[in-house]
């Protein structure tokens, strides 16, 4: 459904990302994985339109989506979390989703259908307790929970996750990757994942592609990878998590 | 869903209103002063009043723009200006009726400020507050010079109040102000009624922030330009009804002291709220008025209440500045 | 052999041009090290011609005395701005501090409103009063002087910030805050050092430009305005650029004042920005 091909994007002298092409294809979770700077977020930028590409087209189930304005592509189906958590911090929990649910079906859409898409989305992401609470005065793993949902509540039919785990205990890791399963494969929403915290990785991912110096380093499943001569070179001396 | 419940502060809707039931006392209560205020209080109590009430229409608008949508602007005071230079010059020198002039004055408002606004609003923070200025004082000079169109510094005289409708009179302190009251409250119910819609839920998901906002799908250009136009049409028409209300017009009243007035009241009133810029435009308006003997001296006072607001206010508006602090 | 008439309009273009140049870059220093489009300089703007205007009427001081004393005083009502309002209220955002320097600068010009009326006010000075013929320009000796004294102010500033320690570290700030505190730079030490430099060079301007044109309250609005229409053309952050932006903008304004309009002189510059902000909104010489 998503196609990257020969995407490339420099900062002055600086190729963060250079002629990367990948798919991915319906109900697949993948992840992007690779040393810092390798240039994932870049990419995930690239496809959600925040950043235009010097060359390179994205193409989405067949539809070019390249250097759209970052709404439309929203709109398109494809939603995001960012790396450093944003949220807006003098909504409560409930009107943050709302929001998403307002974007989603538009701002004269039926209230009652709007409000239930909102709590379905919060009780599945467990923070109904919290539904009144202001998002500034929210821990940042409920912050990055109330991102996730608001990301929902479009229902996108892609999401890409840009480091969720990070800061996560492992307990909480363990149940975001139920959480991540079960949007995949009940709701059918596809996945792509940048992420540094390996076991995560693993356990969630049925393919993954490692990136180096905004290239594809290699492809492939989460064995082959493990096993791969160039990315275990490529992490040497990388303080990588192995949760 | 909604709680009747007062000690729920947690609801949502609360923190927008006091709780219900006391909240309709004090309103009534006003509504009833106002409405008979030219009953018992003398000419000059009323037209100040009246200038209080044109001042907080266009107050309550600008909130809208500045503070449920997080973009400072300046140029207020020039569509405030427009629209009453358009409806005066549609009046005295074409002849036409107050109602046929005053809607077109204000769809000319509209006009102008949707075509101001959509290269304008993509620029950010600093950059666009400065464009308003210029802006501002571009249409205060156009004022100023064009002679033939506005009068220039000789004024622009001999403007009438809106023509009778049936046997509604508009003649006069007392009416002119009754109109006034009646737009105003017309218009503080529509825009409640719009920040307190979805629309208001979007608006204010932009000013806290327009980046995060795109990416949840959300038109922000679109809705900027939305509230920038909704904005410049409330001004315009406040100035309608100032131009036929007051009957003479002077390039000096909308200059850009009268922008930084608008933006004194909302902010002191406290940004994002309507109720709050309403009540600092009233507050304003009549102390300047009060102070009158001393004319320089109300600017200096309104200037330094400003720079106090803003540096001394709790977390409640500098927490709003901060979060339109975009760079 | 050029006409006079033209050469001598050329050389009043280059004479405002300067004088916009000074403050230009004064403002963009300011905005590209703190972050402030800083609205006050208006203010400041008018207050130093008013106190020039005192000198020379009450206390005879000879009017390249002025200049100096003017600087002064833009110094001092700069530097302590920054430290009582701006300093805190940065940490609320840029806006804040924008609202705070309009706010300053609508309180500095009903100052002046105040203490010396509406009505304005001739600086007469006996420089302005001799005609000369230079070349076939025909001018006075105050012109020369706000010639001599932009050119030796810029090349002042241009050594300064090439070659000593606080003008290195300015540019440091310009370039990356942050990076700079982690370097060790005292960002106190910068902005008070800025603040100083954009003070002086608003109050230079403003002094030099009063004999030509009246001291009023208002004379401070459409200088600023024009000022950062210059900072904008000239490019965020460019010393360069205000110089060069400052010499575009005086001679549009003083030949198309000629042939186009006089009423609307004021207003190439705006025509200058909305073409600056759709076509090249870095300006000429700008990095950000």
């Amino acid at each position: 459904m998503l196609k990257v091909m020969g995407l490339t994007k420099s900062f002055g002298k600086l190729v963060a990302v250079n002629n990367l092409s990948f798919t991915v294809s319906e109900g697949e979770r993948v992840a992007i994985i690779g040393p810092n700077g390798a240039g994932k977020t870049t990419t995930f930028n690239l496809i959600t339109g925040h950043l235009k590409p010097d060359r390179g087209v994205v193409e989405f189930y067949g539809r070019n989506i390249t250097g759209l304005k970052p709404y439309k592509i929203c709109r398109a189906g494809i939603g995001r979390t960012f790396q450093i958590v944003r949220a807006f911090p003098d909504f409560t929990v409930f009107e943050h989703v709302l929001v998403g649910a307002i974007s989603r079906y538009g701002p004269r859409a039926q209230m009652d259908l709007l409000k239930n898409q909102a709590e379905n989305v919060i009780q599945k992401l467990g923070l109904s307790a919290k539904k009144n609470t202001l998002v500034r005065n929210l821990t940042i793993v409920d912050k990055k929970r109330v991102e996730l949902a608001t990301a929902l509540a479009l229902k996108p039919k892609l999401l890409l996750l840009d480091e969720l785990m990070a800061g996560l205990n492992p307990t909480e890791i363990d149940e975001y990757i139920e959480l991540l399963k079960r949007l995949n494969e009940e709701d059918g929403i596809t996945l792509i994942v940048v992420e540094h915290v390996m076991r995560a990785v693993m356990k969630l991912c049925n393919r993954i592609i490692v990136m180096h110096y905004g290239t594809k380093l290699a492809e492939g499943t989460p064995m082959e990878i493990a096993t791969n001569r160039d990315v275990i070179e490529a992490y040497l001396g990388e303080g990588v998590t192995y949760a | 869903m909604v709680s009747r419940n007062k000690s729920n502060i947690n609801s949502f809707r609360m923190r927008l209103f006091y709780p219900r039931a006391i909240r309709f006392l004090p309103i009534v209560v006003i509504m009833v002063i106002l409405i008979t205020l030219p009953l018992y209080a003398s000419s000059y109590i009323v037209f100040v009043a009246a200038i209080a009430l044109l001042y907080a229409i266009v107050a309550a608008g600008y909130d809208v723009l500045l503070g449920y949508t997080g973009q400072l602007s300046f140029c207020q005071g020039a569509f405030y200006g427009i629209g009453a230079y358009t409806s005066a010059i549609l009046t005295v020198n074409y002849g036409w009726s107050f109602w046929q002039a005053m809607p077109v004055a204000v769809l000319f408002v509209g006009l102008i400020s949707a075509i101001i606004g959509y290269p304008a609003l993509r620029l950010r923070g600093a950059y666009f507050a400065v464009t308003t200025f210029f802006l501002a004082h571009f249409v205060y000079l156009i004022f100023l010079n064009e002679v033939s169109l506005t009068g220039g510094p000789l004024g622009f005289r001999g403007i009438r109040p809106p023509e009778p409708i049936g046997p509604l009179s508009f003649e006069g302190i007392a009416n002119g102000y009754l109109l006034i009251l009646f737009s105003f409250i017309i218009i503080f119910i529509l825009l409640r009624m719009l920040v307190n819609s979805n629309i208001g839920l979007i608006l204010k998901s932009i000013a806290q922030d327009d980046v995060l906002a795109e990416s949840i799908g959300i038109n922000v250009a679109a809705y900027k330009l939305l509230s920038f136009v909704i904005s410049a049409i409330v001004a315009g028409y406040a100035g309608t009804l100032f131009a036929h209300f007051f009957g003479i017009l002077h390039p000096t009243t909308f200059s850009w002291f009268l922008s930084e007035m608008v933006v004194i009241m909302t902010l002191v009133g406290g940004a994002g709220t309507l109720i709050g810029p309403i009540l600092g435009a009233g507050i304003v308006t009549f102390i300047l008025e009060f102070l009158r003997f001393a004319p320089e001296i109300r600017y200096i006072a309104w200037a330094i209440a400003l720079i106090a607001i803003l540096m001394f206010e709790p977390k409640g508006l500098m927490g709003l500045l901060k979060r339109m602090g975009v760079r | 052999m050029i006409d006079s008439v033209i050469l001598t309009q050329v050389f009043n273009g280059v004479i405002l041009g300067l004088i916009y140049g000074l403050m230009a870059i004064g403002l963009t220093m300011i905005w590209s090290i703190t972050d402030l489009p800083d609205f006050s300089q208006g203010g400041i703007y008018i207050i130093t011609a008013y106190v020039a205007y005192w000198a020379i009427t009450l206390f005879n001081v000879p009017y390249l005395l002025t200049i100096p004393i003017g600087a002064l005083t833009g110094i001092l009502l700069s530097v302590v701005f920054e430290r009582i309002v701006y300093n805190r209220l940065r940490p609320s955002g840029v806006l804040s501090c924008l609202l705070a320097a309009i706010a300053l600068f609508f309180l500095l010009e009903n100052v002046a409103n105040a203490l010396w009326t509406p009505k304005a006010k001739i600086m007469s000075v006996p420089e302005t009063e001799v005609s000369i013929n230079l070349f076939g320009i025909v001018t006075s000796y105050h012109r020369i002087i706000i010639l001599i004294v932009s050119v030796l102010l810029f090349i002042i500033i241009h050594l300064f910030i090439k070659y000593t320690k606080i003008g290195m570290a300015m540019r440091a700030v310009a370039e990356d805050r942050e990076i700079a505190e982690l370097m060790g730079v005292d960002t106190r030490r910068v902005y008070i050092a800025t603040w100083a430099l954009g003070g002086a060079l608003t109050s230079v301007a403003a002094i030099l430009v009063s004999p030509l044109y009246a001291v009023w309250p208002g004379m401070g609005t459409l200088p600023l305005l024009k000022a950062l229409v210059v900072v904008i053309l000239g490019g965020f952050g460019s010393i360069i650029g205000a110089l060069i932006g400052g010499l575009i903008l005086g001679l549009i304004e003083t030949i198309g004042a000629i042939y186009v309009s006089a009423a609307y002189q004021h207003g190439f510059a705006f025509i200058l920005l909305l073409l600056t902000l759709s076509l090249r909104p870095k300006g000429l010489f700008g990095r950000r």
